[in-house]
């Protein structure tokens, strides 16, 4: 088992590669490299003149020891206030670069999530997947802040120190700037490389730790019905233990990189004094050797975070491959397509063949509909038949691996993807209401509505009463820390917003789902009158007997087949 | 709202009085650490004084080993403070998480009604997840910050008294000039970190709704939405970001004018001594006393920052105390039965004008309700759903009490049975079974993990799960639930009668099992169920036609009232 899963995260390691999703996101901030390049620019100085503040301090500290003044109390005052000002300023900008280079992720990560993939992924569940990686663009930070400037600054250090100390003596140089190299280079790499395995089963263990809330949280009926709250806590607990495990390994290791590192800058100080002893290595004058000493320790603080970092460099490097692999096209994305979208809205399936993946069997084998303008239709067929994959294909949100799906005679391949679904109006289980106001989401359904429209659509919906008892009527805000409605409230409402838009097409996929009977009818029953003249596609399991219909058909094997006319 | 705080503030308070305890080792050797940082300070200056003032070397190279092994101590320290530090923050979060998991479980499935399942595994998980560096972090630096400059301070009074109070007066001046600038209040403030998190959550939000907002045509429009919104939140996080730093930057102040100050008092002591002519020796003292307080300034200051960054891991705290407030009180246990019930000769079931309301506004929805479910029958609750027919199944699972009337079991009143008796004699088959995150095998064998396979393969026989089981990759070993092989609804409805079969229980509640298959899957899942249906009382909610075919005595609900009741033909 162990050995299986460490493969697994070798294959995954190997498969994302390190260096490449890095250079993706620098690509996607290369418009914020003015203001990225003047923040490490900053932050070089004020390193540089954290430096040479230490230097000369240790040099006036030393020299006062012999009764002599080399450095004028004015000039520690300047360097010690640039510095404090410098500092300041250096991670002010460092952090705003930062937010506006993240911002532009966000953005980046949301045009390409639009662009292919979410409307597939929409289809499928997959809230979860989505939260994660969200989690991962905020990771990127550390790319910038913890990794990338204080190694820009160890680079500038290491000449600047071997220079410095070599005018005092070469052999402390090459031993100082050695040590250095150690902690800002080669112990972060080994942590890197060390880290990312760590981080790995980190990752791992928290996902099962997830899984299992999940399973608990969503079986709460069946744990109670078998008595199994014993063991499901039992089981809960151990994935739990399981995380803390792989975290008290990471732990140990950041430890442990954080004492090596330490030692590396120990030892430099170390070097130094028994130089000014001259024990083991060329002794140096009393008056350099605090200067150096002062100098030394300063340089070694400007690194003391990389080992860490270093240590958990693997899991920003993961998270940047996944937020890159969404700018990847997903593998049924249709392609853009030019045209406007015809006047007509006859909608015709030829000879269409769908599969989710090459080893799956196909959804849709050689199917062919007509759904005339206007025409109400039902599709049915149990739970995985291929029903919600036909609204897939209709709004394009996939490509058929065969056949062609025609809007108005014309190939809604060649159709622009927004005039398209300009065209069609879609309500299903995955339809969002979103975190904002309930006026804001009806208006996702047509921007340019009237209040009149708004009401007009809620009663249709039969949820105006539930709207007019809230306090805030339509601008009562929905979601977190705003009101919440009922699972059948909020199909409701989502409904509205379908309502609301001129669509000459709708495809209600089990709309009725989370409504009892009675509301159920009623609402089947209005919709029977408010979509007069526009093509319904009803997809469901079964039918209630309200719905009038022209025609139901049932998906079997693939194809369709008239259940009734 | 002020509530809210109130509640807030004595979580916060009662998990730091817990949190306290396991902070303690940290706390010690943080203290540890400190004492041995001025032992290192100590060497070094004994070692630069001897150089800089020449008198006493052999004792210098003994500094130096002694240095060579303080480094060493630090590191080890250092090493296990860290350790422990992660430790602490374990121990806290495994705590709050089995109490939040303690909690769900007791709230049972009524919480379903009110919470999300994502909201309430976000809780259990990513919350407390969150919590870490309080714990780990921010209560170690909230004792350290006072004590170890104390330590520090202490140590540097012994030896240069002067100095030392130099670096309490800079060192007094930080909190209290972070005070009077209202940098610590505006970092923290509510408002921001309320405005931050929002903004955050709607990112979230609209990559949730993605296939929404692009099936609506709307990308173009929530992507410039998306980047004000991003551009509000640097505004809004720079902002306390600028206090923030600004409060860093004034710990660094205070630093350089104590380490300036201190600098130039031994400085000038030292030109007066020099001047004077004393003894090298003498002169060699007092170096290394100077040379001791000025690097003792840094280490006096270091625990400053360390608060300073572990500041934003209490804000992390109040946000989890007021998401942990939808969880049920530990209080609210109610009382729970001790009878026993024998069922030694099957169970029947009887509601005696039983009433219950969920919503005043909505009306009843039982309303003097009574019927009997004769041992080893089946009785068939018909209605529309709304009428109450899950409402009575949920009463006999327990999740819920009538408000009027009562329900007996063989004649007892259910009120006064054992839960687990109860649990022990009910299976249950709901609309949708939950499949666990597992293999087939484990899913099956949930209902009963000590089964023998012998058992097993009967249950699955009598379930007719036999069939697609074999089509199956790994058969039984095939992994299905989240990340796993999905099944289609009539599969997964087989696995719960399979169930059923093995927990073999003598009182069986179907709520209506068939509602999400289409009418092929729904007989064959039918043919199981009258299978299972035998010899035990079996208590159907349904209004599909192909209930008809299961016979026994029907109930017809309407509006929370029994409107017929009587023997069906079949």
């Amino acid at each position: 088992m162990k050995s299986s899963e460490n493969r697994e995260f070798a294959r995954q390691a190997r498969r994302e590669g390190v260096m490449g999703p890095v250079l993706q996101i620098l690509h996607i901030w290369q418009r914020r490299a003015p203001l990225l390049t003047a923040g490490a620019l900053l932050s070089l100085l004020a390193v540089l003149i954290g430096l040479v503040l230490m230097r000369e301090a240790g040099m006036r500290v030393a020299a006062m020891t012999l009764g002599v003044i080399v450095v004028t109390t004015g000039a520690l005052r300047i360097f010690g206030g640039a510095r404090v000002i410098l500092r300041y300023t250096e991670r002010l900008v460092t952090h705003d670069a930062m937010f506006r280079a993240l911002a532009d992720v966000r953005v980046w990560f949301f045009r390409n999530l639009a662009r292919g993939a979410a409307a597939g992924l929409g289809f499928r569940r997959a809230g979860d997947l989505l939260s994660r990686l969200v989690s991962d663009v905020e990771t990127l930070d550390g790319l910038y802040l913890r990794i990338i400037i204080p190694l820009l600054g160890a680079c500038l250090v290491l000449p600047f120190l071997f220079i410095a100390i070599n005018m005092v003596d070469t052999v402390l140089a090459v031993v100082v700037a050695g040590l250095f190299a150690c902690g800002a280079f080669v112990l972060p790499l080994i942590a890197a490389m060390m880290g990312r395995r760590e981080g790995g089963l980190v990752n791992h263990a928290s996902a099962q730790l997830r899984i299992g809330v999940l399973d608990m949280v969503g079986g709460l009926r069946e744990i109670a019905t078998f008595g199994a709250e014993g063991r499901m806590l039992a089981h809960v607990r151990d994935r739990d233990d399981a995380l803390y495990r792989a975290q008290m390994k990471q732990a140990r290791m950041l430890a442990m990189a954080g004492a090596a590192s330490y030692l590396c800058g120990q030892a430099a100080v170390v070097a130094v004094l028994a130089a000014a002893l001259g024990l083991g290595l060329p002794r140096i004058a009393p008056l350099p050797a605090a200067a150096v000493l002062f100098l030394t320790v300063a340089a070694f603080e400007t690194v003391g975070g990389l080992t860490r970092a270093g240590a958990l460099a693997g899991s920003i490097t993961r998270a940047a491959a996944r937020v890159v692999a969404v700018g990847e096209m997903p593998e049924h994305a249709p392609p853009e397509g030019t045209e406007p979208a015809p006047a007509g809205t006859d909608i015709r399936f030829e000879h269409v063949s769908f599969r989710w993946s090459a080893d799956r069997a196909p959804v849709l084998d050689d199917l062919n509909l007509d759904i005339p303008a206007g025409q109400r239709i039902a599709v049915l067929g149990p739970s995985g038949a291929g029903k919600s994959t036909l609204a897939a294909l209709l709004l394009k949100a996939v490509a058929p691996q065969a056949g062609r799906i025609t809007l108005g005679g014309r190939d809604i391949a060649t159709i622009r993807d927004d005039d398209l679904r300009g065209r069609i109006a879609w309500l299903s289980q995955a339809t969002h209401l979103f975190a904002d106001t309930i006026r804001a989401n009806l208006l996702l359904g047509r921007p340019d509505a009237t209040e009149a429209d708004l009401w007009t659509a809620l009663e249709q919906a039969r949820v105006a009463d539930v709207v007019r008892d809230l306090p805030d009527g339509l601008d009562s805000w929905l979601g977190e820390g705003g009101t919440s409605l009922s699972g059948g409230q909020g199909r409701r409402l989502a409904l509205a917003r379908v309502l609301l838009s001129r669509a000459p097409i709708l495809i209600l996929d089990e709309p009725a789902t989370g409504l009892d009977a009675r509301t159920e009818q009623e609402f089947l029953q209005t919709l029977n009158d408010v979509t007069q003249g526009r093509t319904v596609i009803l997809i469901a399991h079964r039918l209630t007997g309200v719905e009038k219909l022209d025609k139901v058909w049932r998906i079997s094997d693939g194809k369709m087949v008239s259940a009734r006319s | 709202m002020n509530d809210d705080k109130t509640v807030m503030k004595a979580w916060t308070k009662a998990q730091s009085r817990l949190g306290r305890r396991q902070a303690m080792p940290v706390v010690l050797l943080g203290l540890a650490l400190a004492a041995t940082a001025v032992g290192q300070a100590w060497c070094i200056a004994s070692v630069l004084a001897g150089v800089l003032a020449p008198g006493g070397e052999p004792a210098v190279t003994w500094a130096l080993a002694g240095l060579v092994g303080l480094a060493i101590v630090r590191a080890v320290l250092q090493m296990g403070s860290d350790i422990l530090a992660a430790r602490a923050g374990m121990k806290a979060r495994a705590r709050l998480r089995g109490g939040v998991l303690d909690a769900i479980l007791r709230g049972g499935p009524g919480l379903l009604r009110r919470h999300h399942t994502g909201e309430l595994a976000a809780l259990a998980v990513d919350r407390i997840e969150a919590l870490d560096g309080f714990f780990a972090r921010w209560l170690p630096a909230s004792v350290l910050w006072v004590a170890a400059p104390l330590v520090i301070g202490v140590l540097a009074a012994l030896v240069q008294p002067g100095s030392a109070l130099i670096m309490a007066i800079c060192g007094i001046a930080v909190p209290f000039g972070q005070a009077v600038f209202g940098i610590g209040a505006a970092v923290a403030s509510r408002n921001q970190f309320l405005a931050m998190t929002r903004l955050q959550a709607r990112f979230l939000d609209r990559v949730r709704g993605i296939a929404t907002i692009v099936l609506s045509g709307r990308t173009e429009d929530e992507t410039r939405r998306l980047a004000a919104a991003a551009e509000e939140l640097r505004v809004r996080t720079m902002k306390v970001l600028r206090v923030a730093f600004l409060s860093s930057a004034s710990i660094d102040c205070a630093m350089v004018v104590a380490l300036v100050l201190v600098a130039l008092r031994n400085g000038a002591q030292l030109m007066a001594l020099h001047d004077q002519g004393v003894p090298a020796a003498i002169m060699a003292a007092h170096v290394a006393r100077g040379l001791f307080v000025v690097l003792l300034v840094p280490e006096f200051f270091a625990p400053f920052r360390s608060l300073a960054l572990a500041y934003q891991d209490r804000a992390h705290a109040s946000g989890a105390a007021a998401a942990m407030r939808i969880l049920p009180d530990a209080t609210a246990v109610r009382a729970a039965g001790q009878a026993a019930c024998d069922t030694g000769q099957g169970v029947s079931v009887a509601f005696e004008h039983v009433g219950f309301t969920w919503d005043p506004a909505r009306g009843v929805t039982l309303d003097d309700v009574s019927f009997t479910a004769p041992a080893g029958q089946t009785l068939v609750l018909w209605g529309p759903s709304g009428s109450g027919k899950s409402t009575i199944i949920e009463m006999l699972l327990g999740f819920i009490q009538p408000e009027s009337g009562r329900i007996t079991i063989n004649g007892v009143d259910m009120a006064t049975i054992e839960p687990a008796a109860m649990v022990a004699m009910t299976s249950w088959i709901g609309q949708k079974p939950v499949l666990f995150a597992g293999t087939l095998r484990e899913n099956i064998l949930f209902a009963c993990p000590d089964a023998t396979d012998d058992q097993l393969q009967a249950a699955i026989r009598a379930a007719a799960a036999d069939g697609f089981i074999a089509s199956l990759p790994q058969g039984l070993e095939t992994r299905i639930g989240e990340g796993g092989f999905g099944l289609s609804g009539g599969q997964a409805q087989r696995v719960a009668v399979a169930r059923a079969f093995l927990k073999d229980a003598p009182l069986l509640l179907l709520d209506e099992p068939t509602s999400h298959l289409d009418p092929q899957a729904e007989a064959g899942v039918f043919a199981s169920l009258r299978a299972l249906a035998a010899n035990r009382t079996v208590i159907l909610a349904s209004h599909s036609a192909a209930a008809e075919g299961f016979g026994g005595h029907r109930v017809d609900l309407d509006h929370g009232r029994i409107v017929t009741s009587g023997e069906k033909a079949s």
